[in-house]
This record gives C-alpha cells, structure tokens and sequence, in this order.
C-alpha cells in the first residue's frame, strides 16, 4: 500500500506526455483524474482457468461468474454491509407471513438482443430456467411454488414457506435474470445463448476464442445513465500461473481475482510499483478448506478418534506454510465471513489449545487404539484434492502432523474425475480434502454437507461423511424457515456447536482470496461480490 | 506410375488400422474411471441426481457401451467428429480454431528445427574436433538437457518483465484491432518465445543425430572411393555424404512429426498458446471423450500420412530402396 506523492506522479507522466508535446493538458488531466473517472479503453482481465461454458444459469465452477455477471443481472445487488440494494428491482416487499416476495421491476430495461425486460422474463427464469436446471436451486429455491406476474413490472415470488435466505441469494452471481424471448420453447440446456449469452448488464458479450480470451463489449443502452465507463473488458486465459504473474507485472493485464496468482508470488507482486492488492470483495464468498472423515470407514466412526485428527492438526502451520499467511485458522463449520450477519460463534469446542497433542493421544488411547511396534496405531488413506497444487503440499502437512499421534496416514492422488467418483460415488475413501465454499447464506453451506437427507449417492460435494443427527437435522430444518434473524442466529449457533462436539469434518482453514491490479484501474471492487459483480464504474487512467 | 500405385496402395491397407485405432481408442478411454457428468457437476459444487441424470442422458451416457460405440463409429462414417456437451460446441470446430495456431507454431518450431538441426550437425562433422565442434556439441548437449517450461520462464523473465521487448503470452494481442502486416508483425513477436522454446530441443537432437550420422558415413569405403578418385572434400559431402547421412535424420524427423498435431502441453501452457496440447489434456482431465477421440483419429490420420510421406522420401535420398 504505498502512496506516491502527488508531485512524483506528475514528473514521471509529463516526463512521457512531453514528446508528444502534450504535456500542460496532461498535466491538467491527471489532477483531475485520481477522482474523476474516464470514459474508454480496455481492461484485461485474468480468468483462471478457462470457463468450459457461459450458461451461468445452471453451471455453477467459480470461472463463471467473472464472466457472466458482466453480461447477466440479478434483481438486486449488495452494499458493503450485505443489505441488498434495488437493481432490476426498484423495491420489494416481503409478506409478513415470509410466503411470498413482491418485486417492483425497472421498466426503462432492455436485454442485448433488444428485447425490453419484464415480469415475465422473471417468472421464466425462475420457474423454467433457475429452479429445474441451477445446481443450487434444490437449496436456494426449493420453497419457491410459483412466479406471479400481475402486470409488466410486478413480479411476485411465491414461497411454500418463508426463506429468509433467499434475499441474500437474489444478485446476478446467484441467481442471474435471462431473457424469455431467448430460451422459451427451446432445450435450456442446449440453447445456443450458453456462450453466447444474452442479458441487461452492463457488457455485451462479443467473441470467444477458446483457450485465449473471451472478449465483452461496452453495452450502449445500459440502463444506468453514463456506465459502463470501459469500452471493452478481455477475459484472457493464462493456464501456467508464473506467466499469470509475468503478464501482470509487465502492464498487459490490470486484473486478476479469486487467487488467479500463486499466493506464492503475492509478496514480489506487491513490491511492483505498477500494481498493487486487495483481499476485499470476497465478503460473501466464504469458503473452507477441510477433512471429510468417512464415518463408515473404522475407526472414523469412533467420534473419539475424529476429534483426536482435530487436535492433531496444527493450523497455524497449514496458514503459514501452504497458504503463505492468507486465510485465519478455521475455528468451526462457518466461516468467520458470517460474523458481519451476526450467524458465526467461535463458542464451541476448541480444538486449538495449547495440551492438544496430550488431548489426542488420550482420546486414542481410551478409543482402544494403542500405539504399535512402530509407534503407529492405524493406517489410513487420505484423498488428495486434485484441483491445484497446495493441496498435496497441504496432505504433506497432515502426513507429518497425524503420525505424531500415531495415526500412518498413506496419501493418494488421483485426477479430478476419478477422484470425484471414488469419494462421491463409490464412498471408497477415509479422509478426503475438499474446499468447500459456503455460499451467501448458513443454509447453503450446513444444509448441504450435514443433513441426513443430503446423503446422496453419486452427487458431489454433499454429505459424504454420513454426519447423521436427528436433533441436528431439526434445528437447521427450523432454522430454514425462521424469519426472525435472532431467533435464527440462536439456532445457528447451537447448530455449529453440536457439529463441533460430533465433528463429523475437521475444518482447517477460513479462505482468504487475494486480486492482484495495475494502479491504473480504478473502482474495480465496489461491493462484496467483488469479481463476481458487474465492473460498470470501473475505470482506467488514460 | 509405379510409386503412385504404390501410395494407393498404401492408402488403403492403412483404413484397417485407423478402425483398428478407432475401436482401441474408444475401449481405452472407457476405462478410465468418472464420467463427464461428474466433473461437470463437480465443477459446479453441487447438483441434484436428476440434473445429473439429465445430464448423462444429454451426453449418452446412460445408454450401453455398445451402443454408445455404434452411434460413434456411424458418427465417424459420415465424418461428423460429434458434439462436445462439456464445451456446448462441435467438435470439429473446436479442433478447427486450434489447428492454425498448434501449425503455425509447430511448424516454425520443427521447420527451423530440422533445417539448424542438419546444418549445424554438418558444421561440426565437418569440423571434427575444431573449436567449432566443440561449441556446436556443448550448446546442443545444454539444449538437450534444459527442460522447455524453465527455458520458456527464463524467457519471459529476460525478455518480457526485464527487456520490455515481447508479449508474455498469447497468440495476438487482443482487442488491438491490428490488421494485414501490422497483425502478422503482432503474432510473430508472440510466436518468438514459444517457438525457440519447443525448438531448442529438437535441434539440439538432429544437430548431434547429424553429425554422428555424417562420422559414420565419412568412414565407408564408398568415401575412400570418391577420394581416391581425387574429388575435393566438399564434393564428397555434398554429392556421396550428405544424401546417405540424412536418412536416419529423417526417420527421427518422421517419427516426431506425428506429435505435430498433438501440439506441446508444456509450451502452450506456458505461453498460453491456443494449441491442441493444451485442448486435448482438458478434455482427458473432464473426460470429454467425443473431444479426446476426434483428437486421438486426426493424430491417428497424421502419423499414418507421415509414415507414407517418410518411406516416400527415402526413395527420393536413396534410389537403392525398393518400393
């Protein structure tokens, strides 16, 4: 965060600007511009790695929406405290009975192809796109019966009980707004609008070229007066992560998100003079790292032995050797990102404390697993997470931090579709090492890894710990449908202390996702969507 | 007249073993475990089991492997390489975007390559033991020893972040709007790093194949014969050595150009050059099968054409050789 002096900065531009004998209006420019922003130019973006498609509707990879949330819109957006702001909705009211949301639509909106936006581009994207093909909407949407549309700008969501979460769910990230016109009586999944995509924001889509960029024009109509400031923005594709770094460094790219830079490289980046970083804009996009325990595999099923492997482990050393410092110690199944909404306790069982080694080892020991001839006392195999490779640096870790505990953990890595299915499928796995995000809300995250009901075969990232706790079940169930936000915390809270108690996972670390940018574009993280809001008032220095 | 009947005949006993390679392929690629469906859904973090069915349903692959392999083998009777659902694209199209850069570059790569290659390898022959030769044999023994994504950073640490002189990465730069001599100045100042990169290697391996070639050729009895005859050294190279001395270059040559088409993961990583390489490895990792397979067939095509192109060149070097 260093500051140059005003001066500084004016010798250094009027030094280039005078060949060109422009150097007074320069001069004068650049007072003004430090606030004021410009029209024009082109902003180069790093994404990484490259989306396989745009149907941002019912494909939910984190490649996506840095993409798509320029092009689609949601009904509303999100100020920095995560109170939701007007948008393609002017305003809402929700029923006092929580069973239906009646939204007030602009009417001065059109979407790319022409077409002026209405109620019932609402209700089609919600009942017909959204609810039958969204990944999320099982969770998000599974209380929505039905769309209302009275008259043009009234759309009414109709909801078999209250869901309090879905107002958090309602931005462009999560629940993006398409065009009727566009998909109505064609295949969703096939429609030829998946990369080519069609929507009210403030860029158009313009052309892709696989495996290089994706290239997003400034759409003229946009509804908000005088935004975007940018001609263009390029999504360019860079898949080794030193040359992401070298593109930034030499001025080629201004922008890079969601940790597109090694963490490795985040110290000399923020020695460059050109660029600078910021951990905001990642507030709703909580996220942990952790191990899935397979309660059907012995000893995990002991609760004992899961929470010896939760003492075992040193977080500290996991933040500092495999995360290069970013991140805080995870302290239970919620992010500490909840702390703003009020749902986060850090009143649960600690497995942080300073005789945890001592704690763990008794617990073996009363759990009828004595130490062997070789010191160990069980052999088991942990899945090693193929997305990346901090992950093996992190398994490496745990090798090392369960064997002083006695535990032989034997370490395996697979690629991303055999892995996937020997965990998900096949349920051929004791620990596994996803990362798991955690999504806007508490019924996001807890609901899918930890109900009884959410132990699906076959299905990804669900609950493949067979965590199974009736009265655990109850809370969250209730905790779903209470409207009053105390009454709600309160649940949550006993909640997250009885998954700490039973840990049925262990949680190591709260993610911290870092962006790396040129100090010449501005206003690019305006909100706590960060990367996946749409960059209309971003701006660059001429 | 007798070699043309000799290329069609070629041509067509080589249709048995691209079946051969079609079937193999297929069998091959379903034995890898997790489907398409399963990453996609990975991907994306979660998904309900009928979204997935759906999903496999949309991909095919819900019906038996038998039939999944006629609806492939007829697909491939009537040239349609099939539809990639991961990427919501045709698969030749895909492939097609990508041929022009994976050429342009290997090309450059392997023409300059093989043409450095020989005459490098043929100035140290011919140079025994000179200044000259030794030079030539530790710069290519460093080539050979120095793995292509270190050299590719070495590069763009030197040249992009340091010199300033060349993009870093990419085929053009995008958005520039260049167009006629100023967008064929563009690419190749992108095409410098990741074709010097890729063709170190190769050269390094004729120049040394080369000049052992020419060695052993020089110490024949034909060359003692020439000799005697009184013909100057430089006549014996040019018109008995050279000739001689090439064919074991180019059945090194013929063997590689067959990965011509599968491009340079490593390169193209590192450069992010829009290449088959890179395409072909997503595909493997996201089990986009109908991709990987059209891939696998148009190698399987070029390795075939390759082998014919190099048995023809034989005849052309060496008349000695039967057809």
């Amino acid at each position: 965060m260093v500051d140059f002096p005003p001066l500084n900065k004016i010798s250094r531009r009027s030094a280039l600007a005078l060949p060109l004998g422009l150097a007074a209006s320069t001069i004068s420019n650049n007072f003004v511009k430090a606030d004021e922003p410009v029209r024009g130019g082109t902003m180069v973006m790093i994404v990484q790695p490259e989306p396989s498609t745009l149907a941002h509707y019912a494909v939910t990879a984190g490649n996506i929406p840095p993409i798509a949330t320029q092009i689609y819109e949601g009904l509303v957006t999100y100020d920095w405290d995560q109170n939701p702001q007007p948008n393609l909705a002017k305003s809402w009211e929700i029923a006092p009975d929580g069973k239906s949301i009646t939204f007030k639509l602009r009417e001065d909106v059109f979407f790319h192809n022409g077409a002026s936006f209405t109620s019932a581009d609402v209700q089609f994207s919600f009942m017909e796109i959204l609810k039958k093909y969204h990944p999320f909407a099982p969770l998000l949407l599974a209380e929505l019966t039905g769309v209302d549309t009275p008259d043009a700008t009234t759309a009414i969501l109709r909801l078999a009980n209250p869901a309090p979460y879905l107002m958090k769910a309602l931005a462009g990230r999560d629940l993006p707004i398409m065009c009727k016109s566009v998909f109505e009586g064609t295949q969703i999944l096939q429609n030829p609008s998946a990369n080519k995509p069609i929507g009210t924001g403030p860029f158009k889509f313009g052309q892709w070229d696989r495996g290089q960029f994706v290239r997003l024009d400034r759409n003229e109509k946009y509804w908000k007066p005088g935004l975007p400031y940018l001609d263009h923005i390029i999504a360019r594709f860079i898949p080794d992560a030193a040359t992401r770094s070298a593109a930034l460094e030499t001025g080629e790219a201004h922008f890079a998100g969601y940790s597109a830079v090694n963490y490795a490289d985040l110290a000399r980046m923020k020695t460059n003079p050109i660029l600078d970083t910021t951990m905001k804009g990642y507030e709703m996009t909580p996220a942990l790292s952790v191990l899935e325990l397979n309660a059907k595999h012995p000893p995990l099923d002991k609760k004992e032995v899961r929470q010896a492997i939760a003492y075992a482990i040193d977080r500290k050393v996991i933040l500092r050797d495999v995360m290069y410092g970013y991140g805080q110690p995870a302290t239970g199944p919620l992010s500490k990102l909840f702390k703003t909404v009020g749902f986060y306790t850090d009143d649960v069982r600690n497995y942080d404390v300073p005789d945890r080694l001592d704690i763990a080892n008794k617990l073996l020991d009363g759990a009828g697993l004595p130490r062997g001839a070789n010191g160990m006392r069980f052999g088991i195999h942990l899945e090693v997470n193929s997305f990346g490779e901090q992950w093996l640096r992190q398994a490496e870790y745990l090798k090392q931090a369960l064997a002083i505990v006695g535990i032989d953990l034997t370490l395996r890595s697979e690629d991303t579709a055999t892995w996937l299915r020997r965990v998900y499928t096949n349920y051929d796995y004791d620990i596994n090492e996803p990362f798991l995000s955690q999504g806007v809300d508490p019924v996001y995250g807890l609901n899918k890894q930890y109900l009884t009901s959410q132990i699906r075969k076959g299905v990804t990232f669900v609950n493949d710990s067979f965590y199974s706790n009736p009265e655990f079940d109850n809370i969250l169930n209730e905790a779903m449908r209470e409207q009053d936000h105390d009454k709600r915390a309160a649940l949550y809270k006993k909640a997250q202390q009885i998954l700490a108690e039973d840990c049925p996972l262990v949680w190591l670390i709260d993610v911290q996702y870092v962006s790396v940018f040129n100090r010449k574009l501005h206003d690019h993280t305006t909100g706590p969507l960060g990367t996946q809001q749409a960059f209309e008032r971003a701006w660059l220095e001429k | 007249m007798r070699l043309a009947r000799y290329i069609g005949y070629r041509l067509v006993t080589a249709l048995p073993v691209i079946f051969g390679i079609i079937v193999l392929n297929f069998l091959l690629i379903h034995l890898a475990p997790g489907d398409a469906a399963s990453v996609l859904a990975g991907e994306s973090g979660a998904a309900t089991p009928e979204y997935m069915e759906e999903l496999r349903h949309k991909f095919g692959l819900d019906q038996s492997l038998g039939m999944q392999f006629l609806t492939y083998v007829s697909n491939m009777a009537h040239f349609n390489l099939g539809y990639s659902y991961r990427n919501d694209a045709d698969v030749s199209g895909l492939i097609l975007e990508r041929l022009g850069p994976t050429s342009l570059l290997m090309l450059t790569a392997f023409g300059t390559a093989l043409a450095l290659g020989i005459i490098l390898g043929l100035l140290a022959a011919t140079g025994r033991n000179s200044w000259r030769d030794n030079i030539i044999s530790v710069i290519s023994l460093v080539a050979y020893a120095t793995p292509g994504f270190w050299l590719g950073l070495m590069m763009i640490v030197i040249f992009s972040i340091g010199l300033g002189w060349l993009p870093t990465s990419g085929f053009d730069t995008v958005g520039s709007g260049h167009q006629g001599w100023a967008e064929v100045w563009d690419i190749g100042r992108h095409l410098v790093m990741p074709a010097v990169s890729l063709a170190l290697f190769y050269l390094a391996l004729y120049a040394r194949l080369m000049r052992a070639s020419i060695l052993e050729q020089t110490g024949m009895d034909y060359v003692t014969t020439a000799r005697a005859k009184g013909q100057t050294e430089r006549r014996i190279i040019t018109g008995h050595v050279l000739r001689n001395a090439l064919l074991p270059v180019v059945t090194l040559a013929g063997v590689q150009a067959g990965n011509l088409i599968g491009g340079s993961i490593v390169v193209e990583t590192v450069f992010g050059w829009p290449g088959i390489g890179t395409l072909a490895f997503n595909a493997l990792q996201s089990r986009d099968l109908n991709l990987l397979l059209a891939i696998f067939f148009i190698s399987a095509c070029l390795v075939v054409i390759i082998n014919l192109a190099v048995d023809v060149i034989y005849v052309l070097l060496d008349p000695r050789m039967e057809i």
